[in-house]
């Protein structure tokens, strides 16, 4: 879809020259997220600086019905940022002060293209942290966190982006800036806020956020625990639970996994371990104290192979070591992997693990797995050679059936990355055609004109435009009406 | 659209059974929703029945209020219609317990006390304390987004369900969400369900997230002379290593309910958690109370449910939930007390306050309607100031006549709303007129 050049002209009027990247090497860095899978260059990227500018562009493409593509950092991983069929893509990197620190009430405003660990950082020496951790948070914005409901591996206890974001500027799909929520508890009307979040820009395009920010726990301890078999693991995950411990992170590698790491960076796990459990507990000392030994205990009680305590930041490190370096250890089994974040019930952890082999082996696929174990959020790897044309097949078939697995198990197709291009194929898996359809009319109150972020989300439909069409429930016959 | 009522009756009788279908003056007086009579009152028992009556309603052009407990009729504006009263109170049902997941999926018509039974012999809870909760529904709960002063920890019903099923206005049978703690799979339509009133859906189920119940709890109450000696005492608290599950904060009148003996501005704190954990931080808070120049006395058991009684509005006396900023704490309770005082002298102010999120709920007793409603009006002008908000939780009709019982909205947020209610229920067949902006 080539723009015209009145089109670019007023594009330019609006950010200027040096906020526009039209080239199409310029172009070509923005085609794709970390799901590189899926790519699409938008047309031109628009980097504005200023929220009234986003409404400027907003109405400019509302005018002539172009598409929309907001992007943060582009470290999604599900095909989000990315422009399917060109367009415009409205650039937040530019747009990355941090507004407002308000720690009387415990929140701060930030835009949109800030990163996110640069917010704890600027709060950090007064004690203060922004809770959601996803693994990119060296690099993902802010803006795109909210985008997304970023999870990460300490949102077992202190839950995800949306119960950190207290209220949103947002430039709807029909150009409006809105602002929903605000620092204080929620206002009279619909949560729309709560809407909004993980929306991934299909609403509009977020130009600010307030968010929570929290007191830093007093005490930290980190604790590994190696298994013989998974299904010891998993019960300890859930005794652990069951007995009133919320640990801040609970996380889980099976044996393909813990062979890479150790072969890689040489964490040093046990050679026979087939499950290594890594449980991190914060608050206040004695509660970390009391909550460790009897985390330990029911680890030895299912039969660990050993139990290792961390003793201060350094050995905490360490453990942390493999854990934090499992995406780049499976470098060494295969040369590329799909990924992908399905969830379960907790208590289904060991015949998920059970029904992954029986795949891995029908698919004649490597399946390695690190998953976030508290909360039931698989994150398997599924191995294939990227110059064998035939193995990616197989590896997407094996990715397919998993998902479906999960939801035969009562769980979701995504517990955290989002649904972006990359999954909404599979939310049919998981809604019938009148919650899709109630989602399809949800966004159209936001994005009237569909233009904002078009393929992602959700499924398109044959009968393309209305969405789904559910049927209604029968009424008596009769003389009634 | 013509209807006859005789044969909307028999199609109700039809769908529901003669049993669950009245049309007698006892029960549609006893219905009654703000002054307005229904034409009948439904109880249906099923899902099925459900839907199908409200395509009945939404077919015909019926207007339905659906009722859990009843405990929130006097919430939003007065409806401009009500032919159908929706008693929910059939769909009772546990559909689905999953104790080593934490999560229950139960029907909205159960009522939190029968779900806290159900859930105590596993030594688990839904952590919700509206005052009055125990007879309450969940789905009346969630569409009021009742909370009490355990959201201090735990958040509110937006941050406990995960998944609803919802009948919209049209009949159609909807799911929003997911079965499982984390789920980011679609929009997230549980959100848009919490304190919606039932106007984009009535709530048939609720899929909830539990939490263990702590080893120990136990709590204290703190008392300071001034509310500006509170706030600073929660600032330094919520700063602080201790992790409490309440911080609510008394005035002297609901003080005074709950320990006649004690006087000023209170702060009760709870903390749960291992035995030993809640001994060293109960040592802690001790201190801190103490170098705060305030009193600290241990409570018993039984004082959480004192508090419910207390905060929960004897007849005759309105409700405000003011919606303010921690950082202002002290401001706002100051400022309620002294606005209430100054438009309706002679009034008995109850004030109690979520002290780490700045909400207050206020009971006010003994004012006439045109004293309350300048209460309602001064309060939301100077929170207004601080970008809250006061809502009339519950009040009486002429007051929720003489003032907007919500206040008002954002221009440019309640656009979206209208769009939203426009696009789900046209014809206004849940609950018209009740909701912000009379939508």
């Amino acid at each position: 879809m080539p723009l015209s050049g009145p089109f670019l002209q007023e594009l330019e009027r609006i950010v200027g020259a040096a906020g526009l990247v039209c080239t199409p090497e310029g172009r070509l860095v923005y085609e794709c997220d970390m799901h590189t899978f899926y790519k699409g260059a938008p047309d031109v990227v628009a980097l504005p600086k200023r929220a009234d500018e986003v409404v400027e562009i907003v109405k400019l493409c509302r005018r002539e019905r172009i598409p929309i593509v907001p992007r943060g950092s582009g470290t999604g991983l599900i095909g989000g940022a990315m422009a399917p069929v060109g367009g415009v893509m409205i650039g937040t990197n530019r747009m990355d002060a941090i507004l407002e620190v308000d720690l009387p009430n415990r929140c701060a405003t930030v835009q949109p293209g800030l990163i996110n660990l640069s917010l704890t950082r600027a709060v950090a020496s007064q004690g203060y942290f922004f809770a959601p951790d996803p693994s990119s948070q060296m690099v993902s914005s802010i803006g795109g966190n909210v985008a997304t409901n970023a999870g990460g591996p300490h949102c077992l206890k202190y839950g995800i982006t949306t119960n950190h974001v207290l209220g949103l500027e947002l430039v709807t799909g029909a150009g409006e800036l809105v602002r929903l929520g605000g620092k204080g508890a929620e206002r009279p009307g619909y949560d729309l806020l709560g809407a909004a979040v993980g929306s991934e820009g299909t609403f509009g395009v977020v130009t600010a956020v307030t968010v929570r920010l929290l007191h830093a726990a007093e005490a930290v301890k980190t604790i590994l625990a190696s298994f013989t078999a998974i299904e010891d693991a998993s019960e300890a995950v859930s005794a652990i639970i069951a007995t009133g411990i919320v640990p801040a992170a609970l996380e889980m590698l099976d044996e393909l996994m813990i062979r890479a790491i150790n072969e890689g960076t040489g964490a040093g796990y046990p050679k026979d371990a087939a499950a290594v459990l890594l449980i991190e507990l914060d608050g206040p000392a004695a509660e970390v104290e009391a909550q460790g030994e009897r985390a330990a205990r029911i680890c030895w009680e299912r039969g660990a192979l050993e139990v290792r305590v961390a003793a201060d930041v350094a050995e905490r490190a360490l453990l942390w070591k493999g854990r934090k370096e499992a995406a780049g250890a499976v470098g060494r089994l295969a040369p590329t992997y799909l990924l992908q974040d399905a969830v379960v019930p907790r208590s289904k952890l060991p015949a998920i693990m059970r029904e992954l082999i029986a795949i891995g082996a029908r698919h004649r696929v490597q399946i390695a797995n690190v998953f976030h174990a508290g909360d039931g959020n698989l994150h398997p790897l599924i191995l294939y050679d990227d110059r064998e044309p035939e193995e990616l097949e197989r590896a997407k078939a094996a990715n397919e059936e998993l998902l479906r697995a999960c939801i035969e198990m009562g769980g979701t197709v995504t517990g955290e990355h989002g649904v972006g291009l990359d999954k909404a194929k599979n939310l049919p898996l998981q809604y019938a055609e009148a919650d899709l359809n109630f989602m399809y009319r949800l966004r159209r109150a936001f994005d009237p004109y569909l233009i904002m972020n078009p393929g992602k989300l959700l499924p398109s439909h044959p009968a393309c435009g209305e969405g789904f069409r559910p049927a209604r429930p029968r009424v008596p016959d009769g003389a009634w009406i | 659209m013509a209807v006859a009522a005789r044969s909307i009756g028999e199609a109700l009788v039809t769908i529901a059974g003669r049993d669950r279908v009245r049309d007698d003056a006892g029960s549609l007086d006893a219905a009654t929703v703000d002054g307005l009579r229904p034409r009948w009152v439904v109880r249906p028992v099923s899902l099925d029945q459900l839907s199908r009556v409200v395509a009945l309603a939404y077919d015909g052009g019926l207007a339905v209020v659906p009722r859990g407990a009843g405990s929130a009729l006097e919430l939003g504006h007065p409806p401009s219609r009500v032919d159908i009263v929706a008693d929910l109170s059939g769909l009772d049902q546990m559909i689905e317990y999953n104790p080593d997941d934490l999560t229950i999926t139960a029907q909205a018509g159960m009522s939190a006390g029968a779900l806290a039974a159900l859930l105590a012999p596993r030594r688990q809870w839904l952590p919700i304390d509206p005052p009055g909760i125990a007879a309450r529904t969940l789905g009346g709960i969630t569409a009021t987004n009742a909370s009490g002063p355990l959201r201090a920890r735990f958040g509110g019903l937006r941050d406990l369900l995960l998944g609803v099923r919802f009948v919209q206005p049209d009949g159609v049978v909807t799911w929003g969400g997911a079965k499982v703690v984390k789920s980011v799979s679609g929009y997230d339509v549980p959100k848009l369900m919490v304190g919606a009133l039932g106007t984009l859906g009535v709530l048939a189920e609720l899929t909830l997230r539990l939490h263990p119940l702590p080893d120990t709890e136990r709590s204290w109450l703190v008392t300071l002379e001034r509310a500006q000696a509170a706030q600073e005492f929660v600032a330094r608290l919520v700063d602080s290593p201790l992790q409490p599950s309440r911080i609510e904060l008394f005035n002297d009148n609901a003080l005074k309910l709950l320990r006649a003996d004690l006087a000023g501005v209170g702060v009760a704190v709870s903390i749960g958690s291992v035995a030993d954990a809640v001994r060293e931080q109960g040592e802690r808070l001790s201190t801190m109370a103490t170098a705060a120049g305030a009193q600290i006395v241990p409570l018993p058991d039984g004082f959480w449910g004192r508090v419910d009684s207390a905060m929960a509005p004897p007849p005759g006396f309105t409700v405000l939930h003011v919606t303010s900023l921690t950082g202002r704490l002290a401001d706002t309770a100051d400022a309620l007390e002294d606005i209430a005082r100054a438009a309706a002298p002679g009034a008995e102010v109850r004030l109690s306050g979520c002290a780490s999120l700045g909400t207050f709920r206020v009971l006010v007793g003994g004012a006439s309607d045109a004293e309350m409603a300048a209460v309602t009006t001064r309060v939301r002008a100077w929170v207004g100031e601080v970008g809250g908000s006061a809502v009339v939780a519950r009040g009486s009709v002429e007051l929720r006549r003489a003032v907007d019982p919500w206040g008002l909205v954002d221009p440019g947020a309640f656009a979206l709303m209208r769009a939203l209610r426009d696009e789900f229920d046209p014809k206004r067949v849940l609950n018209p007129g009740r909701y912000v902006g009379g939508l």
